[in-house]
Order: C-alpha cells, then sequence, then structure tokens
C-alpha cells in the first residue's frame, strides 16, 4: 500500500516535472516572480544566503526572494509538514540532510534529476556521484546538497602541550587519543581530557559505528544491524572513553562552554561549529583542529551532516525561478559564498578540485582545512525508515547515556538499543 | 415595610429580565469559550483515538493508543517524574513564598523594593533564563560548583547526571514560582487586620511565633488553599526548563509529562499517541483537584 | 510590635533578606554581566563580573543588526495588548454576571470555568492551528490574539472581586435605571480597578514570554514577539552565539520589568481585594 502510494506520488512528480519543462515558457520580461524560501539556522547560514541571493539579483533580477526561517532543522520540517497540510508551503526549503527522507516518502520533495540533466552532464557541472548521494533518498533525487559537514577534533594546543602531546602530531588512533586525554586530565584543576558529543541525535554515534565499518540498518531495512560486532565496538568505544579517557558526563553546550574556557583538552563535535567555537574560544588559548582519530583504514566512514534546497512549488513560473536559486547555490560561485562565509564543506566537486574557488580561503583559515581532508570517507547521513524515524534516534541517545553514566554494560545497552529500534521499524505492509 | 413591597413587586417581573441580561453579559464569553477552549479540546481529546500524524489522515483506532502508553517505559518515567517534581516544587515554593512575605511585611523598610527583587523570576522570559542557569549550574566552570570546591566539596553534574537532573529543576522551579507566591501571600497578610494581632498580644500570645500560629495561620487559611492549588496547577504544567534545559535527559530522568506530550505530537509528529497523553494529564490533573478541595477545603477556616 | 523598629532591631531581617534576594537575583547579574562581555571572557572559569574588555556596545548592537528589535518589540506591545483588551471585554461583563446576577445555569457556567483552568494551552493549539489554518489566517496578527482571547482566570477573579462589592450600590444603579451592561461598565469596572491591574499584568506576563504558541504560528519576522527574538540566537548544530543571546535577553526582559515596577504597588492592591478571604 505504501508503496503504491508513494509510487504514484512519485510518478505524477514526474509528469509534472516533465509537463513544466515542456510547456513553452511564459513571456515574464515584464513582471517580477517572487518565490519564498526558507532555511533552518539564520545564526549559521544567513550571511550566505545574503551573499548568494545579492549575486543571484545580478544574474536574475526577475527573480524577488522572500525569505523565511526557523531556529533549527527540527522546526524546518515541522514548518513543512504544517504547511503542505495547509498548502501554504515555501517554494524552495532547506532541510536537514536526514529528514529529506520523509519529505521524499511523502510525495513533498520533487525530483530534480531532470530539471539538472536538462542543464548538462551532472559531475561535470560539479555535482559528483557522492555530492548527490548525499540528497538521494526515495529512489530519486530529493535535493541538492548545499552545505555539508561530518565530525572532526577541536584540541586545546597548549593543553595538549602541558600533558606532554605534540599539537602538530596528534594521535590518529582511538587508543592513543584515549591516552593523551587521560593525561590532560591528570593535569588536575578541574581540567578534563576529552569530551565526544554523543547527546543530542545519532550523528555522532553512527561516526564511530560507520568508522568500524558498520551500518545502521539491514539492506533492505527491515532489521537493525547495528547489532553486530561494530556496533558492540562502537559501544565499547565509547565505554572506555569515560574509564580510560575520563569523559565527563556533560551536556553537550556544557562540553562547548567548557572547552572554551579552556577547560576541556579536545572536543569531538561538528565542523560546522568551528566559526562559534573560534568567537567563544578567542584569545583564550591556541586553537586547532585536526581529523577524527581512524578506527578502519579500509571499511571506515564518516557521516555528513549539512542541509540541502528541496524543490516544493507546483505552480510552473515559481519552481522554475526556485529551481534557478537552488542550482546557483548550490554551483561553483554559490558554494564559494557558502564555504566563505559559514566554514562548512563545500558541495560542488569543482570547487573543491580548482584551485581558484577556495584555495585562498583555506589558506587563510587553516582551522577548516580538517573537515575537507575527511571528504573522501565521508557517506550520507543515515536516514530512518518510517514515522517513527526521529523517534528512533532519541532511543539510541537515551542508551549512550546509560553507558556514559556507567549503569549499563555496552552490551546491555547495546541490545536494548537494539530491540526499542526494532520495535519502531516500519512494519512490513502488504 | 413600604419599600418591602415595592422590592418584592419589582423582583418578579424584573427576575427574568435579570437572567436575559446575564445571559448576554455572558455570551461574549461563553462564545469564546466554545470556539476556542471547549471544542478543541474536544477536538484534540477525539484525536487520542485515532493514530493522526501530521500530513497524513488519521484513523480511529480505539483505545490502542493507551495500550501503547501503560507499556512505554518512557511515559511511566515521565509520570513518575512529574509527580516527583510536584512534590518538591509545591510544598517549598509555598513555604519560601510565605516566608518571604512574613519577613518583608514584618517591617515598612524596603517592602517596595523587595517585593520587586523577589518578583523578578517570575517576570523573566525562560528562554533567557536557562542558558544562566545552564552556565551557574555547569560542573566544571560554573559557579556554584566553583564555590563548592572552595569548601572542599565536588559538586556533582547538576544537569545532566541522572541524580540530580530532577532536583536541579525543581530548585528553579521554586526560584521561579516562590516570587508569585510571596505575592498573593503579601496580599493575604494585609487583608488581615492588625488589630487581631494586637489583640492577640494583649491576650497573652508574646512571641511572634505564637502570634503567628495563633491569629495569623488560621485568617491566611483561603490564601494558603488558594496559593496552593495555583502552584500546583503551575508546577504541574513543567514544561520550559525541561525544553530548554534538558530535553528530558539524560535518559528520561527529568522528561515529565506535558514535555513527553509534546515531544510525541511535534518532534515525533505522532499528534494521536500525543493527544492520548494528553487525555491522562487532563484525568490525572482533575483527580488531583478533587482529592485537594475534598481534604484540604475541609479544613480552612472561613472568616 | 510596630512599623516603628529601629534600624538595628531591623537589620536582622534585612540582611537576611538581602542574601536571598542575592541569591534569587544571580541569574539576571550573571546575564547582564554576560551581556556585556566578548564571547570569549564569558565562559572563563573564575566569577568575574566585570568585563576586561567592554563589548557592551558590539553585542547589543549585532542584537539590533541581524534583528528587527524594534519590531520584535511593538509586536510584542500589539499581541500582549490587543490579548488583554478582548480578555477584559470578555471576562468582567461574565465575571460580574456570575457574581451578581441569578440566572439558571449559573453553576454549570461556573463549573465550565473551573474546569477550563485546568486544561494546559498545549491542548487545544493543535485544532486551533488547523482552523486558523483552513481559515488562511495563519502568521497574522489575528492568529496570535484570538486564541487567549479567553481567559477563564480572568472570569474566575473578576467572579471574585464583584462577590465582595456592595450588592447595595448595585441595586441603587438598577433603580436609576440603568441597564444591567451600563452598570458593568460605569459601576462595576471603576471599582475593580486593582483588579484589573493585577490581572493586566498576569496577562501581559504571561503572553510577552510565550514561546510555544509564536513558534507554531508565526514564521518570518513580520509579526514575530520578543520570545522569538531571542530564540533566533539560540542553535542545535553550531552553539549559541552567547554574548548576542544575552544581550537579547536583556532587552525583550528590560520593558516588562520596568512595566513591573511601574505597576506593582497597584498589582498588589489588586491581588489583596479580590477577596482571598473566599
Amino acid at each position: 500500500m505504501e508503496t503504491t502510494q508513494m509510487l504514484e506520488r512519485r510518478s505524477l512528480g514526474i509528469a509534472a516535472a516533465t509537463a513544466a519543462l515542456l510547456t513553452p515558457r511564459v513571456l515574464r520580461a515584464q513582471g517580477t516572480t517572487d518565490i519564498t524560501v526558507h532555511y533552518a539556522q539564520p545564526f549559521i547560514f544567513k550571511e550566505s544566503y545574503d551573499a548568494i541571493a545579492a549575486e543571484f539579483a545580478k544574474r536574475e533580477p526577475n527573480i524577488r526572494i522572500n525569505w523565511v526561517t526557523t531556529p533549527n532543522y527540527q522546526e524546518g520540517m515541522q514548518l513543512i509538514l504544517r504547511q503542505s497540510a495547509t498548502g501554504q508551503m515555501p517554494d524552495l526549503s532547506y532541510q536537514g540532510f536526514n529528514r529529506l527522507r520523509l519529505f521524499a516518502e511523502r510525495g513533498i520533495a520533487q525530483d530534480v534529476m531532470p530539471m539538472l540533466r536538462a542543464e548538462g552532464e551532472p559531475a561535470a557541472m560539479g555535482y559528483s556521484p557522492s555530492i548527490l548521494a548525499l540528497a538521494h533518498f526515495g529512489g530519486m533525487q530529493a535535493g541538492l546538497a548545499y552545505a555539508a559537514s561530518n565530525p572532526i577534533c577541536y584540541f586545546n594546543a597548549d593543553l595538549v602541550r602541558r600533558a606532554g602531546g605534540n599539537p602538530d602530531a596528534m594521535p590518529t588512533d582511538w587508543p592513543g587519543t584515549l591516552a593523551l586525554a587521560a593525561r590532560i586530565k591528570a593535569l588536575g584543576g578541574g581540567t578534563e581530557g576529552m569530551f565526544y558529543s554523543w547527546p543530542g541525535d545519532d550523528w555522532m554515534f553512527s561516526a564511530l559505528l560507520f568508522g568500524h565499518g558498520g551500518r545502521m540498518l539491514t539492506e533492505d531495512e527491515r532489521d537493525v544491524a547495528f547489532d553486530g560486532p561494530e556496533g558492540l565496538a562502537s559501544l565499547r568505544l565509547l565505554d572506555s572513553m569515560v574509564k580510560v579517557g575520563g569523559m565527563p558526563n556533560l551536556t553537550r553546550e556544557g562540553a562547548q562552554q567548557a572547552f572554551a574556557a579552556g577547560r576541556l583538552g579536545m572536543f569531538f563535535w561538528t565542523t560546522a561549529a568551528l566559526r562559534g567555537t573560534i568567537q567563544q574560544v578567542g584569545r583564550n588559548f591556541e586553537l586547532r583542529t585536526t581529523v577524527m582519530p581512524v578506527i578502519d583504514a579500509q571499511r571506515g566512514r564518516l557521516p555528513t551532516g549539512g542541509a540541502a534546497g528541496m524543490l516544493t512549488a507546483r505552480d510552473p513560473a515559481k519552481r522554475e525561478a526556485a529551481w534557478k536559486f537552488l542550482r546557483f547555490s548550490t554551483s561553483t560561485e554559490g558554494t564559494t559564498l557558502m564555504v566563505r562565509n559559514t566554514g562548512y564543506v563545500p558541495t560542488n566537486q569543482l570547487a573543491i578540485d580548482e584551485p581558484r574557488w577556495l584555495a585562498e580561503f583555506y589558506q587563510q583559515n587553516p582551522l577548516f582545512q580538517a573537515a575537507t581532508r575527511q571528504a573522501n570517507i565521508s557517506i550520507p547521513w543515515y536516514a530512518f525508515p518510517g514515522a517513527n524515524s526521529v523517534r528512533v534516534t532519541q532511543a539510541m541517545v537515551d542508551n549512550q547515556a546509560r553507558v556514559v553514566e556507567q549503569r549499563a554494560t555496552p552490551e546491555q545497552a547495546l541490545a536494548d538499543m537494539a530491540n526499542e529500534v526494532r520495535r519502531l521499524l516500519p512494519r512490513p505492509r502488504g | 415595610m413600604p419599600d418591602a413591597s415595592l422590592a418584592l413587586r419589582a423582583r418578579s417581573p424584573t427576575r427574568r429580565s435579570e437572567a436575559l441580561g446575564a445571559w448576554l453579559l455572558t455570551l461574549p464569553a461563553a462564545l469564546s469559550f466554545a470556539l476556542l477552549l471547549l471544542l478543541p479540546t474536544l477536538a484534540a481529546i477525539a484525536l487520542a483515538f485515532t493514530d493522526y500524524e501530521l500530513g497524513l489522515i488519521p484513523v480511529w483506532i480505539g483505545l490502542e493508543n493507551f495500550r501503547e502508553l501503560l507499556a512505554d517505559r518512557g511515559f511511566r518515567r515521565s509520570f513518575f517524574n512529574t509527580i516527583i517534581y510536584v512534590g518538591l516544587v509545591a510544598p517549598l515554593s509555598v513555604g519560601l513564598g510565605l516566608a518571604l512575605a512574613l519577613l518583608i511585611e514584618a517591617g515598612a523598610r524596603g517592602r517596595v523594593f523587595f517585593r520587586a527583587v523577589f518578583f523578578l523570576p517570575v517576570v523573566s522570559l525562560t528562554v533567557a533564563m536557562a542558558a544562566a542557569w545552564q552556565y551557574l549550574l555547569h560542573p566544571t566552570i560554573g559557579p556554584v560548583n566553583t564555590l563548592l570546591r572552595l569548601i572542599g566539596v565536588t559538586g556533582p553534574a547538576w544537569l545532566s547526571s541522572s541524580d540530580t537532573v530532577l532536583i536541579s529543576l525543581a530548585a528553579i522551579g521554586v526560584w521561579e514560582n516562590a516570587g508569585f507566591n510571596m505575592v498573593l501571600f503579601m496580599a493575604g497578610l494585609t487583608a488581615i487586620p492588625r488589630e487581631l494581632r494586637e489583640a492577640a498580644c494583649v491576650d497573652g500570645a508574646h512571641s511572634g511565633w505564637s502570634r503567628f500560629w495563633l491569629v495569623t495561620w488560621p485568617l491566611l487559611g483561603p490564601t494558603t488553599l488558594f496559593v496552593v492549588t495555583i502552584t500546583m496547577i503551575r508546577s504541574i504544567r513543567v514544561f520550559d526548563t525541561v525544553a530548554v534545559l534538558t530535553r528530558g535527559g539524560p535518559n528520561k530522568a527529568s522528561e515529565v509529562l506535558l514535555y513527553t506530550m509534546y515531544t510525541e505530537g511535534f518532534t515525533f509528529m505522532r499528534l494521536g499517541y500525543s493527544a492520548a497523553i494528553t487525555l491522562v494529564f487532563l484525568v490525572i490533573v482533575l483527580a488531583l483537584m478533587w482529592v485537594q478541595t475534598r481534604v484540604l477545603d475541609r479544613r480552612v477556616h472561613y472568616g | 510590635m510596630g512599623d516603628g523598629r529601629t534600624l538595628l532591631r531591623d537589620l536582622p531581617r534585612l540582611a537576611l533578606l538581602s542574601l536571598l534576594g542575592l541569591i534569587i537575583l544571580s541569574p539576571y547579574i550573571w546575564m547582564l554581566s554576560a551581556s556585556l562581555k566578548p564571547t570569549d571572557e564569558i565562559f572563563r572559569a573564575n566569577l568575574a563580573l566585570i568585563p576586561e574588555r567592554f563589548a557592551a556596545v558590539e553585542n547589543y548592537s549585532r542584537v539590533f543588526a541581524q534583528v528587527p528589535v524594534g519590531r520584535y518589540l511593538l509586536n510584542g506591545v500589539i499581541v500582549c495588548g490587543g490579548i488583554l483588551f478582548f480578555q477584559l471585554l470578555f471576562a468582567i461583563p461574565a465575571g460580574y454576571a456570575l457574581a451578581k446576577l441569578r440566572f439558571p445555569g449559573r453553576e454549570w457556567v461556573f463549573g465550565a470555568v473551573m474546569l477550563g483552568l485546568l486544561v494546559p494551552p498545549h491542548v487545544p493549539a493543535l485544532p486551533l492551528y488547523a482552523g486558523l489554518a483552513a481559515l488562511g489566517m495563519l502568521n497574522t496578527y489575528a492568529a496570535l490574539i484570538i486564541p487567549s482571547t479567553i481567559s477563564v482566570f480572568g472570569i474566575f477573579l473578576f467572579r471574585q472581586f464583584f462577590r465582595s462589592l456592595p450588592d447595595d450600590l448595585i441595586h441603587a444603579a438598577r433603580l436609576d435605571g440603568m441597564s444591567e451592561g451600563a452598570i458593568v461598565w460605569r459601576v462595576a469596572l471603576p471599582n475593580a480597578w486593582p483588579a484589573a491591574t493585577a490581572f493586566a499584568i498576569f496577562s501581559v506576563v504571561a503572553h510577552w514570554n510565550d514561546l510555544f504558541w509564536p513558534l507554531i504560528v508565526v514564521t518570518g519576522t513580520e509579526y514575530a514577539t520578543p520570545a522569538l527574538g531571542v530564540l533566533h540566537f539560540h542553535t542545535e548544530e553550531a552553539g549559541d552565539d552567547f554574548a548576542a543571546l544575552m544581550a537579547a535577553c536583556a532587552i525583550m526582559t528590560a520593558p516588562l520589568i520596568l512595566a513591573f515596577l511601574v505597576a506593582q504597588r497597584r498589582f498588589v492592591e489588586g491581588i489583596a481585594t479580590t477577596g482571598l478571604k473566599g
């Protein structure tokens, strides 16, 4: 039942897309087209969108943009869901990657591949397969990736030196990292060695899981696959972060604040927080960044966070205008402006490969390089299927809390996690 | 005599017009009550028996949601946490409010100043205060633990440890409510005629404590009942601090009923299930009010 | 016992109150102090309240640059004022009728009022949202004001207050030929000023600080309320711009505090005279 509905909606979408492409372009030379564009987290992204919009206005003076923002991705998702029921959606919405799946399944997102192909070969324009994969859900290209992030290690170079480490040659595996953390903690005075940002959602846990070469669900998505050896190893690693590395029981904000105050040696979190961290640290100490410790050199991967633009307009004129903006925001110019204003990882391969776009930026801002060095092992953020997708991530966080508070062994927590997630997976319908 | 007959004759034809006038006066309120409160609440309750999710069509599923509620570890935890929270916040904030009111009313100096100072938490924006509390209670860099370290005590991770999170939230709850209760008590105290207190003094109740116990406390009865009722209603509705500071964590240690209702409805999009939680919440609140009116109202002395 | 205690004897009481006051005010003090510091000074592990580098200008101007503060404050005034106006309009006559007039069904109406007190605002929220959306009224002042126009607390408060109003006053007005409606607004309300002030403060504070409802009915900045303005600086993914967040908090809370300081005496009188004695 679900799949036929999906197919119906998808074919409807394709039909609409084809119809839009084939209809002769109505002359709009006289009037302007107004489109509404939505994005989340204005605090991070506002300057990037403003810069892109300014450049866009030079090329397309007849398109006017009304902006709608939500404080975070969660609110952004709710906004679209509420407004899809009442018919007032924005024409273009930048959503967190793992939320796109729900929109694809519900027929709200549209397949943008035909429009992209109409302009040429995607890879030649900088849309490499791995970049397209970031927003590929529900069997279609549900959007185009706008900004990407992956987990990195922030560290306090001063504390590392005092603990006998070398900021230019940080440990590259977890045992070494945990040992360093223990030495930093031994410096005393309320200083902690490390914090791994496990609270919030499943993203950082998936970094450990993917790092071991594991996967969340089985290929057919009917059953849990993280309860295997990779998952167990991940929870054991979390456990040893507490036992060996002395990881304190803090909230992520608390850890961030302790880090900015110079009381935390290493902080593992998304590169998206880099700009804010630079501000918070200021002149308190020497801030450095480096890649995550490698677990499995062959099979290890890292999840990608960030946002993609999703096209939702039905009206042909607005659709075309919104598509133009989406295309521009993810082009080489667009992604360059995005990187310069946010520090996220670029989402256009040409901008990454050709030095004329971003080489200077990275030279002047070496802290942002750590994330780009991990781009080749970054895979899409896993989105759970079905209606309970958000609840699933909560179940994972809760069980990790038990391990961190040392109230459950990794084995127990893993078993419970698997059971709870299993219950929340969509049951196969006939 | 002539006045009485006039009044008598005047009453019967005006009884109906009185009723009519009364209905006209209550009409706007009654209409808005029906449209904005009654109907939506009934609709929300009806949703409790469906599997409604935002963006989909609801399907009637009877008691399925309630069955899931009973089996849900998270809901049971939420239920008990709310009871514990109310059990901590209500008596402490009522007691503190009373103490503050007595202290301030005991003398004329600084009355206006202190009244403003203690009422300030009520006026504040919770999102704003949450950030402040988060810092104050920070385990390593926050002032509370820094002060404790000075006297040699290692403070716990107030907001991130399962053991202390509920107590920390309750402390913040007391902080938020004490000022409110203080003002209510102050009003109740000023309504007690000074002559009564002085008369008690003459009668031999010399110490402040016995004066309080014999005169003030009984006359404060109705006020106290009012304050306790209001505080219980306010504290059972705790939401803002949980939503901003702990998000129900760690591992549901600070999960409360209204927050569960919110996350189920607006984060997980399961509005039917969320409505079921709301229904349970309403039933509990009604039961609480019924018990309270039965038990306490009997003991109140109406002057 | 009286007010004539000497300062010396009063000191213990004042000292205790001052200590408690300091504890109660500590979040505010920290918030103000943080809003004056540059971000990197806020989370130092010392207890310094005075900033090393005075950053008030840049923090507060960052708030004004990123968020249309004037608009938000204006919206706050419009929304809270509108809500208060309609609440008084509906609650005062109803409270009077419940207190002074006899009519069939009076007990039922009062029972409904009491039940209404127990229903938290989150319950009717979603059906109300759907209804407003169907009428195409989302993201308007109407959407922000209408759901709060029914205040069962207000009806309850005014009913309590009017019960203690002398009946003779009303009989006299009736004999003068005044209709019930005129009695409400010309006789009862002028005597109800303290209660109205008390209610006004409760109402304005509650709706100025309200986050839940504006969050779901408002998109964009045109109709955003002060609480939403503060939320702008608080993000999940990249942490908060703390200094600006604290400055925004200070700006959005200030009007309320000022209003309260101005109206506080009336406020206490109002509570006292609403017949808390039962």
